[in-house]
């Protein structure tokens, strides 16, 4: 706790961002002529053991807006198997859900754990690459360290799946990565499988203070303007070069250039830190000059000024439920903007709950219970059903990885939180958390509770640091 | 205590004369003193209140507010804010929260803007007034914080320089240094007692410390059980060093943060050491919190040592409602959660007339619309010394501004 009564210093070094999402978006199967380097770094990740498990007379919030009360749910093959009123499975292991409710795994799509490991300290801080405004070529799991004791408190709270950005000192900070929230020795084993990279992007007071600071460009709004632009002349150029069918002629490989590519082709998802409503107008028309997608705005925190324009555009907005006044542009909070956000056009907006911090993701629901009662004090009429969806489905797109997790539908990964109470409570708690049918935490089995190797003996040798 | 009440200025300005008196029928009231909440009714008359209890009597010119069983409590006091002394953190030209000259004698006090936009914010999410505090940008001393009630009169209420902040713990330099230094100033602090100030500053301890005439005053308060000394401090053997110096110079020490409490429990509830926690940071974010734990606020509790509320982020310190309630949820005891909100946060920095729904005190007070330890209740009605207040706040304005559906630019709507 250092520190952090007086000035929330941290976050004027990790600002992050949001992506855009394109639902329509295929992931590494183009056929262009150069594939990249796709390949590379590929998830390595298998899910631990599990066996068929049937919970019984649950409450569920589907993720997708709908509520089942007093419903059976079976998992097997670590799949989603089945969703009825009575579920008769002869031989499986049964829990009892009566008055407990079941949701998605929670997933946070802005997350720095694992590259701002705790403890916070200089070695550990791995993720901003301020040496250049545009370091597209760095990729946030290149800096993930696996014993982040963070992953395992997160876990606690419910979050089956989280998305590494790089931070926000940078107009390109680099790539992020997804990874399900499992205790593993290497960053590969953690990767969600087929997950899209993301491009983190970010606009405003960071990169122009930092490089600012240093009598460099970017200095100002403009100047973070003219930053992309260069950087994406550079990058159609490259992709137009990669596309020859001679390979000779084709450019030099480059890991930035490869990066933005991989945008333009509509493989890397851009995910978009930007607070002021202007400037997110501004970066909408950038994305069009070069003809790219925005999947998400990240902290937005004025996003609810131009909830109809994300809606149109069919841009997710990844945000807090209250944070404000650390910086110029978070000034204009206003509690209901995830509402806003979600009820614009008729509710077709897509508003997500995001993190960016090891405390928050842990309280994910809370947050979202917070942003649902001010939508409501404003005039909506959400439900917790529908609120659900911004912890849960919504960031699930905006990752990339809807098609597997983010929602209790049948064939889809079982990934489950068992809460001992109304999910939106204070007082609640994640009682089990499966990942891939997988039992990755219960409250009552300390031995089903991750203990990272940093936990391990290290204040009193005989105990483990949670103990 | 007798010293510091000598010492201790209350500047209530102005006692503003409520015109009305108000009766809160019904509600499900929390003291705030510890006791379980009950059904109530409470009589407020010139800014305070009258009485407490059922069946009061009241007179034909007193205005009845029906709060139908909604949980009533007194208004919230932030024990560590920067409200009215910090706009916006990352602008210094906003700031007015630390020195560049004093420490141990630095005052926010004559910094406070009764119209920073966080007051109306915090006030409607049920803070009713706040200590305010210099940061941390002298160490191991930042300065005083002082006391303010939030209803944005610019005949400041409150009172000045109420307590002494610091920090021990890790930093670029040995926290043997850093103790050394503690004492060093703790002994200025001790030699006032019987020095005057150009004798101390003639000394070469003082030279060294850099210290200036309202700093060796300022020490000589928190010595000999004087003023409260606010220290911020994790590590188990940290919290031990500050419970040793808290005996040998009589301090009226109050430990901040104390993520590593539970390895030192006995003797923490043996100095009778107030603390003030922050329930959800259970984040290792240095080497000397390891222990953090989202038990830490039962374990206190069990131990029956005094509780407040930090906020893990500058301001929104309502969310101390959410802190506690998470400490709740992980087995502190309800009544600690509100007391430590309120009653706890006045007795321990001598807030007399506040902090408890009694009668004689100031009605400070809130209603609520639910739970007030779910995030998601908010105040139905906020009451500052009497006077029902305007729930109006920048953030609120914007809501209506852009939920206003009318085809016309956002700044017509007005």
């Amino acid at each position: 706790m250092t520190n952090k009564f007086f000035l929330p210093s941290l976050l004027f070094i990790l600002v992050s961002c949001s992506d855009s999402f394109d639902i329509d978006v295929s992931f590494g199967s183009s056929d262009s002529v150069y594939q990249g380097i796709d390949n590379a770094f590929e998830s390595t990740y298998i899910p631990m053991y599990s066996q068929p498990i049937l919970f019984r007379s649950a409450n569920i919030y589907d993720g997708l807006g709908g509520e089942f009360l007093n419903y059976d749910l079976l998992l097997s093959d670590g799949v989603i198997k089945e969703i009825s009123k009575s579920i008769s499975a002869p031989g499986v292991f049964v829990i009892d859900a009566t008055d407990k409710w079941i949701t998605p795994g929670i997933i946070d799509i802005h997350s720095h754990m694992g590259v701002y490991s705790a403890p916070g300290v200089s070695t550990s801080s791995d993720g901003n690459e301020a040496t250049s405004p545009v370091t597209a070529e760095v990729w946030a799991e290149h800096s993930l360290w696996t014993q982040d004791p963070q992953f395992a408190l997160a876990l606690k709270g419910g979050v089956t799946t989280f998305h590494v950005l790089p931070g926000s000192a940078n107009l390109f900070g680099g790539r992020g990565a997804t990874f399900k929230n499992i205790s593993r020795n290497t960053i590969q084993a953690m990767k969600f499988p087929g997950a899209p990279h993301s491009l983190k992007m970010a606009c405003g007071e960071n990169p122009k203070r930092v490089y600012g600071n240093r009598r460099q460009s970017p200095s100002t709004r403009m100047g973070n303007m003219a930053g992309y632009r260069s950087a994406w002349i550079d990058a159609v150029e490259y992709a137009d070069g990669m596309n020859e069918s001679n390979e000779d002629r084709r450019p030099k490989r480059d890991l930035a250039l490869d990066t933005l590519m991989g945008v333009l082709k509509g493989e890397i998802l851009v995910q978009n830190h930007c607070y002021r409503a202007d400037e997110m107008a501004m970066m909408i028309e950038l994305s069009k000059e070069f003809d790219y997608k925005i999947t998400a705005f990240h902290h937005a925190v004025e996003a609810y000024k131009i909830a109809d324009l994300l809606a149109d555009e069919g841009i997710c907005a990844a945000l807090w439920a209250d944070w404000w006044g650390f910086k110029h542009e978070a000034y204009d909070m206003v509690q209901a903007n995830v509402a806003i956000v979600d009820q614009a056009r008729n509710g077709t907006g897509c508003a997500i709950v995001h993190s960016d911090d090891p405390v928050g993701i842990q309280h994910l629901n809370e947050e979202a219970a917070k942003a649902m009662a001010a939508g409501n004090r404003a005039g909506f009429n959400i439900s917790k059903a529908h609120a659900m969806r911004w912890i849960t489905s919504n960031p699930a797109k905006a990752a990339g990885i809807i098609d597997q997790t983010g929602s209790i539908e049948i064939g889809k990964d079982a990934d489950i939180v068992l809460w001992s109470g109304d999910p939106f409570s204070v007082y609640s708690k994640a009682e089990k958390v499966l990942i891939d049918g997988a039992m990755a935490f219960d409250i009552n089995d300390p031995k089903i509770q991750p203990i990272t190797d940093f936990d391990l003996g290290i204040i009193q040798p005989q105990k483990n640091r949670i103990q | 205590m007798k010293g510091f009440s000598k010492n201790i200025l209350l500047l209530l300005l102005t006692v503003h004369v409520s015109s009305e008196t108000i009766l809160l029928k019904g509600g499900l009231v929390h003291l705030g003193n510890g006791e379980p909440a009950t059904p109530k009714d409470i009589l407020i008359s010139d800014n305070r209140i009258a009485s407490v209890g059922k069946n009061l009597i009241i007179d034909g010119n007193t205005r009845v507010i029906e709060v139908n069983g909604l949980p009533v409590t007194p208004g919230l006091i932030s024990p560590m804010s920067n409200l009215g002394i910090v706009e916006i953190n990352s602008l210094d030209v906003t700031r007015d929260d630390e020195s560049n000259i004093l420490s141990a004698g630095f005052s926010i006090f004559n910094a406070f803007n009764p119209n920073s936009t966080g007051i109306p914010w915090n006030r409607s999410n049920g803070v009713t007034s706040a200590i305010s505090t210099p940061s941390a940008s002298s160490f191991p001393i930042f300065g005083l914080g002082s006391y303010f009630v939030l209803d944005g009169s610019l005949k400041v209420k409150g009172s000045k320089d109420i307590a002494m902040f610091g920090r021990l713990g890790s930093s670029n330099e040995s926290r043997a240094e850093t103790l050394a230094i503690l004492e060093s100033l703790l002994e200025i602090g001790r030699l006032f007692q019987n020095s005057t100030v150009d004798e101390i500053l003639d000394m070469t301890l003082a030279e060294k410390l850099e210290l200036q005439p309202a700093d060796i005053i300022a020490l000589g308060k928190v010595v000999n059980g004087g003023m409260p000394f606010v220290l911020e401090t994790n590590r188990a053997v940290d919290i031990l060093q500050a419970l040793s110096i808290k005996q040998k110079y009589s301090l009226n020490l109050v430990l901040a943060s104390v993520e590593e409490a539970p390895m030192v429990l006995d003797e923490l509830k043996e100095s009778n050491t107030p603390v003030i926690i922050d329930p959800m940071d259970n984040i290792p974010n240095s080497f000397d919190e390891l222990g953090s734990n989202l038990n830490l606020g039962k374990i206190l509790d069990g131990a029956g040592i005094p509780i407040m509320f930090s906020t893990q982020r500058s301001h929104n310190y309502h969310l101390m409602r959410q802190g506690s309630g998470n400490a709740v949820a992980h087995g502190m005891s309800y009544e600690t959660a509100i007391q430590g909100m309120t009653d706890t946060v006045a007795k321990t920095f001598q807030l007399n007339n506040r902090g408890s729904i009694e009668s004689g005190k100031f009605a400070d007070i809130i209603v609520w619309d639910g739970d007030p330890l779910e995030p998601s209740s908010f105040p139905k009605i906020v009451m500052i010394e009497g006077e029902l207040q305007d729930l109006t706040s920048r953030s609120s304005k914007l809501t209506e501004r852009y939920t206003n559906s009318e085809e016309k630019p956002s700044s017509y709507k007005h």
